[in-house]
């Protein structure tokens, strides 16, 4: 690893540490309640069935009550992919804004150092970053099923967090690009956010919409299949599509920041 | 004739779609071994030059070559050789001074430890501190090691003695003279004229973009009028004093005169020598008087 990329996470270490330890209390909040639930489970199934199906939608399906269905609506649809997608974009708006803000872009680069390196360095910088903070909470999740004993293979909680960070490091991706090409911070994080969230409603709603389906496509949410995989159905197609986005914003975000001018 | 070691040529810059011209057709040729003083106001285009130089931003039209290499496409091969600095330069608060060297040195990968060390002493930098927790004349301690710290073959340099307290200018200056001494090339913005004055081989004044003068130290003083303040016993022959060839009247009160002297003294002398002269003074024009000239004739 470049001494650019250790010292942008090292930069970075207690703002992994205060994340990493927000997300798993969420995750420990939410889970150590699914005891309770579980016992008033048939009635609390009953109150939900009074939902249209469009509100269902955007809260990952019509079961939330199972073992599956809780902790896909709960964790593995909703709050993991809401809050690591907040925290991608936030690192992809900021690992080149940051350091060109504070014009330290200037020291780096008056140093034998190509513009394609550094973005390469902070690039790796920030998967590392989101990996160590989805890997932590991912841990928290499949340990905690565990102890409050939802039955789930643990295996399939441990492949729908990896789609789950494969999803939001698309949103990182596409931040990156955007503060690469030269726009401002907060540009960047509203389109992004946007693209996310925006993604999060069409795909949801897209099921019970069908003029939507044509559109959803283009957001990661589409390919986001979290509770087929939890019940042991691994679908590839958000791998392939996040793995080849975040691949074409890199490549974008080098040619884009090889030639444009250092604000 | 050895070739330039940093050779500008009809270097045009324009910022996004702004139809006012940065630069324009600016062409500067720096030999080896030569220390070229930049001079010009706030928002001539000194500093878009430099960041042009260290391929920051981008020419619009035109071109730059630093030791032969082209300053976009051979970007990072120049930079092994070229130390720079600017005024003001971005440093990372929550590093030491020795972490910041540390970090820098790591992209270079060929600076020598025992160099740094020397630098350090030289400037009496603290190496423990928080870059964050210095003030700016010993933030520019550190701006001046990381810059000099490789022996770079060319240093650009955007105000350099800016912060520093006279005992680091001086420390400043005997390391630049060494630089040169070793062959080094140096391209600086100033805007202490004295500094340019004292540490320049030629300089080169921008204005608007434009490269209005270049001399050389040696040319200005050859050339330069000395400035002479007479004060007399009484009211000064004014009218003698206007007639006499070389000699321009700058101003004048009761008793004091100021004159410009481009001819020779003994005339001068002469009409003195016949009237109550209590003072003499001989000025040399310095560089400030030539600037604020250039700037007055061009504008």
């Amino acid at each position: 690893m470049s001494s650019i990329a250790k010292w942008s996470l090292w930069q970075r270490r207690w703002a992994m540490f205060w994340w990493s330890l927000g997300i798993i209390g969420l995750i420990v909040l939410t889970l150590a309640l699914y005891p309770t639930i579980r016992s008033n489970a048939a009635e609390l199934n009953k109150s939900f069935s009074g939902l249209n199906s469009t509100a269902l939608a955007l809260f990952g399906g019509t079961d939330f009550f199972s073992p599956i269905g809780y902790l896909n609506s709960q964790i593995i649809y909703l709050v993991l992919p809401l809050v690591l997608s907040i925290l991608s974009v936030g690192l992809g708006g900021s690992l080149i804004g940051h350091e060109e803000a504070d014009r330290t872009i200037e020291t780096l680069l008056s140093r034998p150092v190509s513009r394609t390196k550094l973005l390469l360095a902070k690039a790796q910088a920030g998967f590392f970053d989101l990996l160590l903070v989805t890997f932590l909470s991912s841990f928290a999740t499949i340990l905690l099923a565990k102890i409050v004993n939802m039955g789930i293979p643990l295996t399939d909680i441990a492949a729908a967090c990896v789609a789950c960070f494969m999803l939001v490091l698309t949103f990182g991706s596409v931040a990156f690009l955007l503060a690469a090409v030269g726009l401002r911070r907060g540009t960047v994080i509203g389109i992004a956010a946007a693209y996310g969230i925006g993604g999060y409603v069409i795909s949801s709603l897209a099921a019970t919409a069908s003029w939507l389906n044509g559109i959803s496509h283009i957001f990661p949410y589409h390919y986001y299949h979290s509770a087929q995989i939890l019940q042991g159905s691994f679908d590839w197609s958000v791998i392939i599509f996040s793995a080849c986005l975040s691949l074409a914003c890199l490549l974008m975000s080098i040619s884009a920041f090889r030639r444009r001018d250092i604000h | 004739m050895a070739d330039a070691a940093i050779e500008i040529k009809n270097l045009t810059k324009r910022y996004g779609r702004s139809k006012v011209y940065a630069l324009k057709d600016l062409s500067i040729s720096i030999m080896p071994g030569e220390v070229y003083g930049f001079l010009g106001p706030n928002g001539a285009g000194k500093s878009t030059t430099i960041r042009t130089l260290m391929n920051f931003i981008q020419p619009t039209s035109g071109g730059a070559t630093i030791l032969g290499k082209d300053i976009v496409r051979d970007s990072v091969s120049i930079k092994r050789r070229v130390g720079y600095l600017s005024s003001d330069m971005p440093m990372y608060p929550s590093m030491s001074g020795e972490q910041f060297i540390k970090y820098l040195s790591s992209l270079e990968g060929s600076s020598e430890q025992s160099y740094i060390k020397e630098l350090s002493r030289t400037f009496r930098a603290d190496p423990q501190k928080k870059l964050g927790e210095l003030s700016r004349g010993n933030k520019q301690k550190y701006a001046i090691i990381q810059a000099f710290m490789h022996k770079p073959d060319v240093l650009i340099l955007d105000e350099p003695s800016s912060g520093l307290d006279p005992l680091m200018q001086e420390a400043f200056y005997g390391l630049l003279k060494s630089a040169k001494e070793r062959g080094a090339t140096v391209f600086m913005s100033s805007h202490l004229l004295g500094e340019v004055q004292r540490v320049c081989d030629r300089v080169g004044i921008i204005r608007e973009g434009r490269l209005i003068a270049e001399r050389s130290i040696a040319e200005l003083q050859k050339d330069a009028a000395h400035t002479i303040d007479i004060t007399f016993r009484g009211e000064p022959p004014l009218a003698k004093l206007k007639r006499l060839s070389g000699v321009e009247v700058i101003s004048h009160d009761s008793n004091h005169v100021s004159v410009r002297l481009k001819g020779s003294l003994p005339p001068l002398l002469g009409l003195l020598s016949e009237h109550d002269v209590t003072q003499l003074e001989v000025r040399q024009l310095d560089l400030e008087e030539l600037f604020i000239r250039f700037y007055k004739d061009e504008g």
